[in-house]
């Protein structure tokens, strides 16, 4: 399976989630096919699954969807630790596993090699890991997951390949503008501090 | 770091707004992550690494709580890349509290390295920082500072110094 297919088969059952994209081709896919204020494309490999649990922990009324890919988490295996304990349960923490550094011109990755992502999960405290090979599995898994009230961690084992889908046109400061003001929107918030106006005031006071 | 020093730490950051704190800890900042952890208003996150906390501040700060992160100068070299792509890159701010290893009156000849590298790269990030030793200091620092995280939507730091530390 791709994973393009396994975006496309959980696309239709999102509503107001909140998602976390990982560095590479991932955004551009999502982003085609789940178009919403709600996505936000993080530019940096490795803080996927950290920022998805600080999105996670300060709106636990919110659910969370980390897209996380295998080269990405094994730059932080510690987040898994820290995810554990802080046990959200508003999250859901996606592994796409190409076996690969894919953007990068495709070079191995460890899980090409001994390691297994959701064996490590498991021995960092989650309870819920569902490893998947099939596209039935992988959507099986994570609707499962999107309706229960636990956090999960879903590694998907995936062919290397990205769809051919038109690059997502948002660059980071305009992502984090209409993901702040979404939330805002959406949660009642005011996240973005206003510079206080002196037009008012009258002169020489 | 003494008991009242850490005290007046935690109080200023809950004065200052601050809900939420990310720490990794250390010989020096033992008795702040303690107390910190043991705070009701504060959610306590303690992280394997650095470079994660600041990813988690930034998570928490879009939405919607006030993050602080707390670690040695050590742990803020480690996290410069992401500093740059997730705080700095997009706009969001995160009050960083770094512990000043290897400054004056450091005895560990092992810290001077670090010690010396801490305030040219917070300069080299422009990063506005105030370092603080004097207890009656921290409390407007950590509010100053704070309100110039939030207002310039950048990470902003107070390196603590031995005076603070020990």
């Amino acid at each position: 399976m791709k994973r393009y297919d396994c975006l496309r088969a959980i696309a239709p059952h999102f509503g107001d989630e909140l998602v976390v994209t990982n560095l590479g081709a991932v955004r551009h896919e999502w982003q085609a096919l789940r178009p919403h204020h709600g996505n936000y494309h993080l530019q940096n490999l490795g803080l996927t699954s950290s920022m998805a649990l600080g999105l996670a922990l300060a709106l636990p009324q919110r659910k969370v969807v980390a897209f996380d890919g295998d080269g990405s988490l094994l730059l932080n295996l510690g987040s898994l630790a820290t995810i554990a304990n802080q046990n959200p349960r508003n999250l859901i923490h996606v592994v796409f596993d190409n076996e690969c550094y894919e953007s990068s011109r495709g070079a191995p990755t460890a899980t090409a090699g001994r390691a297994d992502l959701a064996a490590v999960a498991a021995g960092c405290g989650f309870a819920n890991v569902v490893t998947s090979k099939t596209l039935a599995e992988f959507e099986q898994g994570f609707l499962r997951a999107l309706s229960s009230n636990d956090l999960y961690f879903i590694l998907a084992k995936i062919e290397a390949g990205a769809a051919d889908v038109p690059a997502a046109a948002l660059d980071s400061q305009e992502n984090k503008y209409r993901f702040v003001r979404y939330i805002e929107r959406s949660e009642n918030l005011e996240i973005l501090t206003s510079t206080l106006s002196r037009a008012s005031e009258p002169r020489g006071k | 770091m003494k008991r009242e020093v850490a005290a007046e730490i935690v109080d200023s950051l809950k004065e200052a707004g601050v809900d939420f704190v990310a720490t990794l800890t250390e010989a020096n900042l033992h008795d702040l992550v303690m107390a910190l952890g043991e705070d009701k208003e504060i959610h306590h996150v303690p992280v394997t690494r650095e470079e994660e906390g600041i990813g988690i501040c930034a998570g928490a700060y879009l939405g919607g709580k006030r993050p602080a992160m707390v670690m040695m100068n050590a742990g803020f070299l480690l996290s410069t890349n992401a500093l740059a792509t997730v705080c700095i890159h997009p706009g969001i701010p995160v009050l960083m509290l770094i512990g000043h290893s290897g400054g004056i009156g450091e005895e560990n000849a092992g810290h001077a390295t670090v010690g010396a590298l801490t305030e040219p790269v917070l300069q080299a990030m422009h990063i506005v920082y105030e370092k603080v030793g004097r207890l009656e200091d921290i409390r407007s620092t950590v509010r100053d500072s704070q309100i110039l995280a939030r207002s310039s939507r950048r990470p902003t730091a107070i390196v603590l110094n031995q005076q603070a530390l020990r």
